[in-house]
C-alpha cells in the first residue's frame, strides 16, 4: 500500500505536466484510428511521401476509442453533493455525471491549477483562521454525528484489574478499535479525577478543535469477543423464554 | 507547348505579393503561411526517425506518413475536434486476397449545449466525443477555443467564437455582466495570457476573401466630385487675382 501511494503521485504530476504541455495530445474516445495495409515507400528527407499508388488509400481499422474502457474525470466540488463529498473535496466520477450534472448545475469546477489553488488556500484558512471565521467541514458534521450517537466501552485485562489507571492513550486506542475513529490524545479530555475502578465516565471529544461532543465511557473488565457474543444470545434467549412464560 | 514565367502551381502563393493582398496587414499574412501539420488524429504516428526493423532486427529509416483525411462543409459549422471522414478502401474479411471495399469512417457527432463565459451565451454545437474531452482536458470551453491553433481547431465557427472572445478581451467592454464588475474584472483577469491588440484580433480567423474585402472597405473612399476641386481651384484663383490687383486708396484732403 505505501509502495502504490508514491506511484499514483508520479503518475498524477506526469498527466498534469502532459496536460500543461498541450492537451491535444491526450487520450481520446470515438475516434477511428486507421492504419495502411501497403507500405508507403521511403521519400527524401525533408520531401512529402508519394503516395500515388492506389494501394495507399487501403486502410486496416485499428481501434475505435469508443470501445475503449472509460475512465472517469477529476472534478473539484463547489458544494455539498449527497455520496460525493463536500467543498473543495476532490472526486473522480463517470464523464456523464460530471458533465451533464455536476459542471452543468455549478456542483462543481475542473481541477484547473488556479482552482486546487484557491481550494487549498480556503482550507488552510479553515484550518489555520480565527475561531470566529471557521466552520465545521462536512466530514466534520457527520463525525459529530456519529459520535453523538456512539459509546465507548474500556475493557480492562485480569492481570491489571488490580490497581490501574485510565489514559488518553487507552482511550483513544480504544476509540479507534471498538469505533473506528481516530482520536488524538489533544482531542480527548478524560474527566478530572483519574479513572482507577470500575464504572460509566464521560469524556470529552473536540472534532477539528471546534465541536466539542460528550460520550459515555464505561469501564470493565475485559471479556472476550467470542465470549461476549454467546453471552448476549444466551440473554436474548432467556429473554424471549421469560417473555413466553409470561404468556 | 507555351511556358508560363511562372509555373501555376506558384500563382496562387505569387497572388498574395501584389493588389490587395500585399497590403493585408502582415500577422495576417503571416497566420496564412503557418502550415504546421496539424495533430493526427485518426492515426497513430510512429514519432521516431530509426527503428528496429521488427523482422530482421537491423536499424531503418521510417517516415510518418499521415492518412488524408476529408473534412466536410459541415465540419466548418461545428467543432469536430480535429475528425473527419477517413475516405478509403478496406479489404473484405480483412483479408489482402479478398475483394477491395470501398469505405468510409466518419465521426459520431453529437448536439450539446456549450457555455461560454468570455461571450455569456449559450452555443448549440455539433460536436464529438474527442471535442468534449478536449475541453475537459483544457479546463473549459474559452480555454479550449483559446489554446487550440486553427489547425487543430479545424473549423469556421471555432474561428469565429475566437475572434469575437479576443475581441472582447482586448476592448475589456462592459457589455459583459453590466451589473457586476467584479465578476467582469475576475473573467478579463483569468483569460489574460490570451490578450492581443484590438486590431489584430479583429482578423484572427478570417478567409482570405473576408479579409481581402475588409481591407477594401477599410481602403474605401466615397469618389469626390469634380466640381468640389473645381470650385476650390476658382476661389484660390479668384483670391489671387484680388490680391494683385493695386489698391486704389484715396487720398484725402
Amino acid at each position: 500500500m505505501f509502495a502504490r501511494a508514491p506511484a499514483r503521485f508520479v503518475l498524477h504530476s506526469v498527466c498534469a505536466s502532459v496536460r500543461t504541455q498541450n492537451f491535444s495530445h491526450s487520450a481520446c474516445r470515438n475516434t477511428v484510428v486507421v492504419e495502411r495495409w501497403w507500405q508507403v515507400p521511403l521519400s527524401k528527407e525533408g520531401s512529402p511521401p508519394r503516395l500515388y499508388s492506389r494501394r495507399h488509400r487501403v486502410y486496416r481499422f485499428v481501434e475505435d476509442t469508443k470501445h475503449n474502457m472509460k475512465d472517469k474525470m477529476e472534478l473539484l466540488l463547489t458544494q455539498t453533493v449527497p455520496k460525493l463529498g463536500g467543498r473543495g473535496d476532490t472526486v473522480f466520477v463517470k464523464k456523464s455525471v460530471g458533465r451533464n450534472k455536476l459542471l452543468a448545475e455549478g456542483l462543481a469546477v475542473y481541477p484547473s491549477p488556479e482552482n486546487k489553488e484557491m481550494f487549498t488556500e480556503e482550507r488552510r484558512l479553515l484550518r489555520e483562521g480565527k475561531k470566529e471565521d471557521r466552520i465545521q467541514t462536512r466530514t466534520g458534521q457527520l463525525t459529530v454525528e456519529f459520535l453523538k450517537k456512539a459509546a465507548v466501552e474500556v475493557g480492562i485485562p485480569p492481570d491489571a484489574q488490580q490497581q490501574f489507571l485510565l489514559t488518553e492513550e487507552i482511550v483513544c486506542r480504544n476509540f479507534l478499535r471498538k469505533l473506528g475513529v481516530v482520536v488524538p490524545p489533544h482531542a480527548l479530555t478524560l474527566p478530572d479525577e483519574p479513572i482507577t475502578r470500575f464504572g460509566d465516565f464521560w469524556c470529552e471529544v473536540t472534532v477539528n478543535g471546534l465541536d466539542t461532543v460528550r460520550v459515555p465511557l464505561s469501564v470493565g473488565p475485559y471479556v472476550d469477543p467470542k465470549k461476549k457474543q454467546l453471552m448476549n444470545l444466551d440473554a436474548a434467549a432467556m429473554e424471549t423464554k421469560a417473555e413466553t412464560d409470561v404468556e | 507547348m507555351p511556358l508560363h514565367k511562372y509555373p501555376p502551381r506558384l500563382w496562387e502563393a505569387l497572388k498574395l505579393q501584389k493588389g490587395i493582398y500585399a497590403r493585408l496587414p502582415q500577422h495576417y499574412l503571416k497566420s496564412l503561411q503557418d502550415t504546421s501539420p496539424p495533430t493526427p488524429v485518426h492515426w497513430k504516428p510512429l514519432g521516431v526517425k530509426y527503428r528496429a526493423n521488427p523482422k530482421t532486427g537491423h536499424r531503418e529509416r521510417v517516415q510518418d506518413v499521415p492518412i488524408p483525411i476529408y473534412y466536410p462543409p459541415e465540419s466548418q459549422d461545428g467543432l469536430w475536434g480535429g475528425e473527419g471522414w477517413v475516405c478509403g478502401y478496406r479489404y473484405a474479411n480483412n483479408d489482402k486476397l479478398s475483394a477491395r471495399v470501398k469505405k468510409v469512417w466518419k465521426p459520431q457527432l453529437f448536439k450539446r449545449e456549450l457555455y461560454s463565459e468570455i461571450l455569456d451565451q449559450k452555443f448549440n454545437i455539433t460536436v464529438t466525443a474527442r471535442t468534449l474531452d478536449l475541453i475537459d482536458a483544457a479546463y473549459g470551453f474559452d480555454f479550449y477555443i483559446l489554446k487550440t491553433p486553427k489547425q487543430d481547431l479545424n473549423s469556421k465557427f471555432g474561428m469565429d467564437l475566437k475572434r469575437a472572445m479576443l475581441l472582447r478581451l482586448a476592448r475589456r467592454d462592459t457589455q459583459l455582466y453590466p451589473d457586476d464588475p467584479t465578476r467582469r474584472e475576475k473573467i478579463y483577469n483569468k483569460y489574460k495570457q490570451f490578450e492581443v491588440p484590438a486590431d489584430e484580433a479583429e482578423w484572427v480567423g478570417l478567409s482570405l476573401e473576408e479579409a481581402v474585402e475588409k481591407q477594401r472597405l477599410l481602403e474605401h473612399k466615397d469618389p469626390e466630385p469634380l466640381y468640389k476641386s473645381c470650385v476650390e481651384n476658382l476661389v484660390k484663383e479668384l483670391a489671387m487675382q484680388k490680391l494683385a490687383e493695386p489698391q486704389v486708396v484715396e487720398k484725402k484732403d
